[in-house]
């Protein structure tokens, strides 16, 4: 089993980072590595069990995820893949967002385990933590950012 | 029942900061509202259920609290009051420090939940949080500034 631990302040806060992230349909809509989102069998996109079908930007293949937990107390949701243009089996991660009272900051904490099936753990390590979660802080960071110090 | 929670950023790793405040006995090295402290009957300070005797430095008030839970992985710990000069009962807290994988920071929690057994409850509350809590962060912050 290998684990994917990534967190980063966003200088925002945390209902506004929230709302930004709770619509399990809409990460194309701000994360560059993603294109194309809907959600399969038109169900509500926070209806626990609901998939969603979206691309790899430029070509790289079509991700499905099933949404397994929203929580609105703990600005948290759950996921595991369905199916993905990835070597990953078992795959389930988990986005929680903290409030950092002090400054009115928000804490985003994104963590996913899963087995690698083809040997390269640190590639993928690298595409699941680097490319998708902490690239997904960085973005929402410059995006919400905005008009702070 | 009020529950108080603060939060911030500490601009030092997880570990450094969790040495500090993983030691149960350890109030006084780096709280400046502590002078001093011992753990009774002599238990090492990560034994869990001892309990620490210490006073503060503003009235020499004296208050005892016991262990109730540490993790190392976690960088967590619960403890609650036997003792206390604040007007408070049943009070329980935790503390937990998270690393920030991007920057090397530190994310700190601390939090409580008690009764207030005279006075305003908010009034309580935000004393315990502002300057119990958020001057510990600031406190830690300082101690271990890069």
């Amino acid at each position: 089993m290998t684990k994917v631990f990534v967190s980063a302040v966003i200088d925002a806060p945390v209902e506004k980072v929230w709302a930004s992230v709770r619509d399990f349909n809409n990460l194309p809509e701000w994360h560059p590595k993603f294109s194309r989102s809907h959600i399969e069998g038109g169900l509500p996109s926070d209806r626990i069990g609901c998939v969603r079908n979206f691309d790899i930007a430029g070509g790289g293949g079509t991700i499905r995820e099933r949404l397994l937990e929203l929580s609105d107390v703990e600005y948290s949701f759950r996921y595991c893949i369905l199916t993905a243009p990835l070597p990953v089996e078992n795959y389930v991660a988990q986005l929680t967002l903290y409030p950092v009272t002090v400054g009115n900051k928000t804490v985003g904490i994104w963590t996913a385990e899963f087995d690698v099936t083809n040997g390269d753990e640190a590639g993928v390590v690298k595409a699941v933590g680097d490319d998708t979660f902490g690239k997904a802080f960085e973005v929402l960071n410059t995006r919400l950012s905005g008009g702070r110090g | 029942m009020i529950k108080v929670y603060r939060s911030a950023i500490i601009d030092a790793s997880a570990d450094k900061v969790w040495k500090l405040a993983r030691d149960f006995n350890g109030l006084p090295k780096w709280h400046p509202a502590i002078a001093s402290s011992e753990i009774e009957g002599g238990v090492p300070a990560d034994r869990v259920g001892c309990v620490r005797r210490f006073t503060r430095r503003s009235d020499g008030g004296l208050l005892r609290e016991k262990l109730l839970s540490l993790a190392d992985d976690t960088r967590s710990l619960t403890y609650n009051i036997l003792v206390s000069p604040m007007p408070v009962a049943n009070y329980m807290a935790g503390m937990r420090f998270t690393p920030i994988t991007m920057g090397g920071t530190t994310f700190a929690e601390w939090w409580a939940v008690f009764d207030v057994t005279s006075g305003p409850p908010q009034v309580t509350a935000d004393d315990i949080g502002d300057n119990v809590f958020v001057a510990g962060f600031a406190a830690i912050g300082k101690l271990l500034a890069r």
